[in-house]
């Protein structure tokens, strides 16, 4: 018998999933998906595996140390995670007034609690993580025991990590109120993901099997036989799973470590949670004390575009989980072109040729970047506007013009960072003459359509109940996604002939572009425009129809 | 006096240096119907929630049927039924469900399977019966309003404690709310209700106390009220008017009137 608190988040989920007693469209076609991305995921890391493990004992070493690694960050971002979504969960969910004023017990409400954060947390690890480590079982051609010993540990890590994010989180909601330690809690992620993203990529980890390096790495070498984080619980799942992929042989104190561990934060957890539940609950109900006075607006009559940017811009200031965005974005940017300045040209390629090609490549790279952050910043802008849609909607300002200005608005940061990518990227690659300016406008003009795009099927699909912005991403964000791309793959095939006509004639010949080639640039380029107003126009018309009163 | 359900001593509760509720002594005895009044940000949903076991008080106590809440606070919920001023739904269960659900949450007072033939009475109280079995996300403010009343009826706890009742009710269903909640009280239940509405107030109640800026300023029968304040010929309104604010609302109304007489004097002019 399910337990009566769990009764809502079952019941949902079955509501959800299955529409009368039929397994629904959407959640085959989801079912489909998750399961193609475990099978990429396993092909994917049986290949990399298979190839570390291939080179000699260095790389079978490489690639346990990888797997130790991979693990422990995991367990410290399952940590993070589950501290921000418990915060949630025990403190600021909606149905707590309902599960605290009934008579069902803390120690009933504490298991429930840490049971969803364990699944809304862990799933996906649990998920995604099984193929990972099935292809490490199948190429290191494990004994039959590694397939229990993984099912077992996996899911007792994550426990773990839950449960110890659960602990924390009752300790410090006790002592600070519950949405400032959402915060910081929130914070402190973003910081680790950004400091790890950019280890990660700073470090280059593909030139440890680089045989050049090896002479560097004596140090290295061993240290990497050391077993990793040995007083983490992470630590000891991946020693224990490596040992025995290794030796074959199962380490029964790691064993017992693993799953005893679970067991005794579980009741630490408890024995917080009756102790300390109810007066951080108390704290957290307490809406004053935390209230920030802005700066009185000037009396001044605002145009319908200046109140519509200011509003957008001090909405995106004010709302920490969106402007902390930044920091993500920054560490992209700086990782993105990092990876120009790094790119081994005159060893490996050596030629202007190659680095002209890259930097036409860049501009699809680009494009894509622009399409996701406009997916996430630009899509949601429309539905974020919420339950206060109706002002606008019953104001004298036209929806054709309010779309025309929430475009502009978008448009000038999203120029300004294409402009720098291309910029920076092209000098990092020492382009000059035409393709520098090829790559520019092609950018832009491929930044703009994107942008009007995401506005416009974040219009015809917008969700005006979503929590928040990244909530509201559905299936419409998938099709923009898919026609964004779609769109600029066509106008980089379109291109591709006569921009190599106009750079050879540039490079090599040094002389008058002929008549034929010229005619198919100006082909391309009006083509390319034509394209991009109509498909900025016909967005433009039909999120102005959604709009309509119906 | 009728045997005390529901008893606030010195109960009190601040908010870093802010006190919302300010020392406040209630008294409510079975079978009451208790009106609480007060102006926005009175400390009327504070109490309220102290009473529903969701805010600790600072200071001072409260006990229901007497167990005190803060050694007893299970018991206490056990016998209690409260609607929050925006109660929560799951949009993703249907009515029926979330009945279910509630009466889980409250095995004694559900009493096995005894519930669904009560909550299917108020259902048909309500006419919503036949919206039982459709989610929730579906349903208008006022349907889901009635899905709460449901919930907590159906329930038959000895206390029940309402943060504004009324809201979203159209008046065929305010009316039904109003004779269920006199039918309860003949039945020997407490119910502890707040309010801005003067009318519900003077029909329903048998006693309200009146806070304002966390103390109570008034307590007693409307009738009683009225002749402490040599108010017998006037309005709870007026009343209220008197005791939360009426000079400041005055100077407001005077303010008011001399725009007028001034855009009337301009028209003329």
């Amino acid at each position: 018998m399910i337990p009566r608190l769990f009764f809502p988040y079952t019941r949902i989920l079955k509501n959800k999933l299955f529409s009368g007693s039929v397994f629904n469209l959407k959640t085959s076609l989801i079912s489909l998906l998750g399961l193609a991305i475990c099978v990429v995921l396993y092909l994917v890391t049986w290949r990399t595996v298979a190839y570390f493990h291939a080179q000699n004992e260095l790389g079978i070493i490489l690639s346990m140390k990888i797997f130790q690694m991979a693990w422990i960050t995991i367990f410290a971002m399952l940590i993070f995670s589950s501290m921000i979504t418990s915060v949630s969960t025990l403190y600021l969910s909606k149905d707590n007034e309902l599960m605290v004023a009934s008579p069902a017990g803390i120690d009933e409400l504490f298991n429930m609690r840490l049971i969803t954060t364990f699944f809304n947390t862990s799933w996906m690890v649990l998920l995604f993580s099984i193929p990972i480590f099935a292809a490490f079982g199948v190429v290191f051609d494990s004994g039959i025991l590694y397939w229990p010993l993984l099912l077992a540990a996996i899911p007792a890590t994550s426990f773990t990590a839950s449960a110890i994010a659960v602990v924390i989180i009752i300790i410090l909601v006790y002592l600070f109120p519950a949405r400032r330690t959402k915060d910081i809690i929130f914070y402190l992620t973003l910081c680790f993901g950004i400091f790890l993203y950019l280890i990660f990529r700073l470090l280059r980890p593909e030139d440890l099997v680089n045989p050049e390096k090896y002479g560097q790495f004596i140090e290295y070498l061993s240290a990497v036989s050391n077993p990793a984080g040995p007083w983490l619980p992470a630590g000891w799942t991946a020693n224990l799973l490596s040992t025995y992929l290794l030796d074959q042989r199962i380490d029964w104190l790691l064993l017992a470590l693993i799953i005893l561990t679970p067991l005794i934060i579980y009741f630490l957890g408890e024995l917080a949670m009756m102790r300390l539940f109810l007066p951080g609950f108390s704290k957290s109900q307490e809406s004053f004390g935390g209230h920030r006075s802005f700066r009185r607006p000037q009396p001044k009559q605002y145009r319908g575009w200046q109140w519509v940017f200011k509003k957008e811009t001090i909405s995106f200031l004010r709302d920490s989980k969106e402007w902390s965005q930044f920091f993500m974005i920054g560490a992209l940017v700086v990782v993105y072109l990092y990876n120009f300045k790094v790119l081994p040209l005159e060893r490996t390629f050596g030629t202007t040729y190659v680095a002209n090609l890259i930097a036409f490549g860049n501009i699809g790279l680009t494009g894509f970047l622009a399409a996701s952050l406009a997916a996430r910043f630009v899509y949601p802008s429309i539905g974020a506007e919420g339950g206060a849609f109706y002002l606008i909607r019953n104001s004298p300002m036209s929806m054709k013009r309010f779309l025309c200005y929430k475009y502009i608005f978008y448009l000038i940061p999203f120029t300004i960072l294409t402009i720098i990518l291309i910029g920076v990227s092209n000098h990092f690659l020492q382009i000059d003459g035409p393709m520098w300016w090829i790559s520019l406008v092609t950018a832009l003009i491929i930044c703009w359509t994107v942008v009007a795009l995401a506005l416009g099927f974040g219009t015809i699909f917008a969700d005006y109940n979503a929590e928040n912005r990244a909530a509201s991403m559905g299936p419409g964000a998938v099709m923009y996604l898919f026609c964004a791309i779609t769109y600029t793959l066509t106008i980089l095939l379109l291109g591709f002939s006569p921009t190599y006509r106009l750079m050879r004639s540039w490079l090599w010949q040094h002389k008058g572009l002929p008549l034929f080639d010229a005619l198919i640039i100006l082909a391309w380029g009006v083509g390319m425009i034509v394209l991009s107003l109509l498909t900025v126009y016909v967005i433009y018309r039909r999120a102005s129809a959604a709009l309509k009163p119906r | 006096m009728k045997p005390s359900i529901l008893k606030l001593e010195k109960l009190s509760k601040t908010f870093d240096k802010f006190t919302a509720v300010n020392q406040i002594d209630i008294e409510v005895g079975q079978g009451e119907i208790f009106g609480f009044l007060g102006p926005n940000g009175a400390g009327k949903t504070t109490t309220i929630k102290m009473i529903a076991g969701l805010l600790q008080p600072t200071a001072g106590d409260l006990s229901i049927h007497g167990h005190p809440m803060s050694k007893d606070p299970s018991r206490c919920r056990e016998l209690t039924g409260y609607i929050p001023d925006r109660p929560y739904l799951y949009e993703k269960l249907t009515g029926s469900e979330y009945l279910s659900f509630i009466a889980s949450l409250y095995p004694q007072s559900a009493n096995g399977t005894d519930f669904l033939g009560r909550s299917q009475e108020y259902l048909n109280y309500f006419d919503i019966e036949e919206w039982q079995d459709n989610l929730i996300e579906s349903y208008s403010h006022g349907m889901r309003q009635k899905l709460i009343m449901t919930s907590i009826f159906m329930l038959e706890q000895p206390l029940i404690v309402v943060d504004e009742p009324m809201v979203g009710l159209d008046p065929k269903s305010a009316r039904i709310v109003k004779e269920l909640f006199k039918s309860k009280a003949s039945e020997g239940k407490t119910v502890f209700l707040s309010t801005h509405s003067m009318e519900i107030a003077e029909e329903l109640c048998d006693r309200i106390s009146i806070i304002a800026h966390g103390s109570i300023v008034a307590s007693g029968t409307v009738s009683e009220l009225k002749q402490e304040q040599k108010h017998a010929s006037e309005n709870l309104e007026d009343l209220f008017l008197q005791l939360t604010g009426a000079f400041e609302l005055q100077e407001v109304i005077a303010a008011l009137r001399n725009n007028q007489n001034d855009n009337v004097l301009n028209r003329t002019l």
